[in-house]
């Protein structure tokens, strides 16, 4: 397999249609929650799954909610969101959640929401449409992040890596979108075109 | 008019300045990749309109705007952000951007904010 990267024009072009579309995601979660968040400038990679699982090992908490949503059209892949235990426990408490079902309940809800939002207009954004499949969530020690199977599926992937974070609330959780060969060639060249439009 | 536009992207400010050369062919423009930047370039040019990104390294928007204001007190600042939450824009109001406007800005966008200005 040969592999991919994306040139420095690229990388920014990409990194900026991110900045759009996690500005929508963050607004409209910010008032679910009645909150404010921080935005952080996405981290854009194209890396060897391997390297992602390595780098998972590196996450700070005991154990983590981890929940995804597959999308599909010409971009296809997956958007997964972490947020570790104390993250889902503040989210409980502001909330008022009661039961553990109530919490995965409002997880679910957080993250179909923020994930469709972010990848709808990154798909608006590079002038095409997605659809989505429901979002699953699961609960994962530390330890097991890296044998799970939603990664294993993927062999080069481009991880768009951001962190939401409101602060107040001390509620933060980081969101990857993860995507295969063809849907990495077909970005490549919608921001190519994006780019020669503009020059 | 002279404009400064500071994002750290080069795609936002190229996109940016289209719109701008859509509306005013012979508009004079500046560019700079973060807050720090532009405010080396308000020192030594005669600009009249900032249009500032919020999310940026170096220096941010929140950070950058008041020192805009403090370093040219009659500057129009104008934020164009993927912020849309409105504390943010609540925010930026306060510390005396005079619009703050949803990345990106179409030439339509940009028209309807040149007309405000005049």
């Amino acid at each position: 397999m040969s592999k991919l990267t994306l040139t420095e024009d690229e990388q920014d072009a990409l990194q900026e249609l991110m900045n759009v579309a996690y500005g929508d995601a963050t607004a409209v979660v910010a008032e679910m929650l009645d909150a404010f968040a921080t935005l952080s400038i996405p981290n854009i990679r194209i890396i060897e799954t391997s390297t992602l699982l390595e780098e998972l090992k590196g996450l700070k908490g005991e154990s983590y909610f981890f929940s995804t949503q597959a999308f599909n059209g010409m971009f296809s892949g997956e958007s997964a969101f972490f947020i570790n235990e104390e993250s889902a426990n503040n989210l409980a408490k502001h909330l008022e959640c009661k039961t553990t079902e109530d919490l995965d309940d409002a997880i679910l809800e957080l993250t179909n929401i923020l994930t469709s939002t972010l990848t709808t207009r990154l798909a608006k954004e590079m002038n095409t449409e997605i659809k989505f499949s429901l979002p699953s969530i699961s609960k994962l020690p530390h330890g097991e992040i890296r044998t799970n199977k939603t990664l294993q599926d993927y062999t080069q992937v481009i991880v768009i890596d951001t962190e939401i974070n409101f602060e107040d609330q001390k509620i933060n959780g980081e969101i990857f979108i993860l995507t295969k060969d063809g849907s990495i060639k077909w970005l490549k060249n919608q921001l190519n075109s994006i780019l020669e439009a503009l020059m | 008019m002279t404009y400064l536009v500071t994002d750290d992207s080069k795609l936002a400010r190229l996109s940016l300045i289209k719109s701008l050369k859509t509306c005013e062919e012979d508009a004079e423009i500046f560019q700079a990749e973060n807050g720090e930047v532009a405010l080396e370039i308000l020192k030594k040019e005669a600009i009249d309109i900032v249009f500032l990104d919020l999310t940026m390294p170096v220096m941010d928007g929140y950070t950058t705007l008041p020192l805009l204001i403090e370093t040219k007190e009659n500057i129009k600042v104008i934020i164009v952000s993927a912020d849309v939450q409105e504390q943010a824009k609540l925010k930026v109001l306060k510390l005396g951007a005079i619009k703050h406007v949803q990345k990106p800005i179409s030439p339509e966008k940009m028209k309807n904010i040149l007309e405000a200005l005049q």
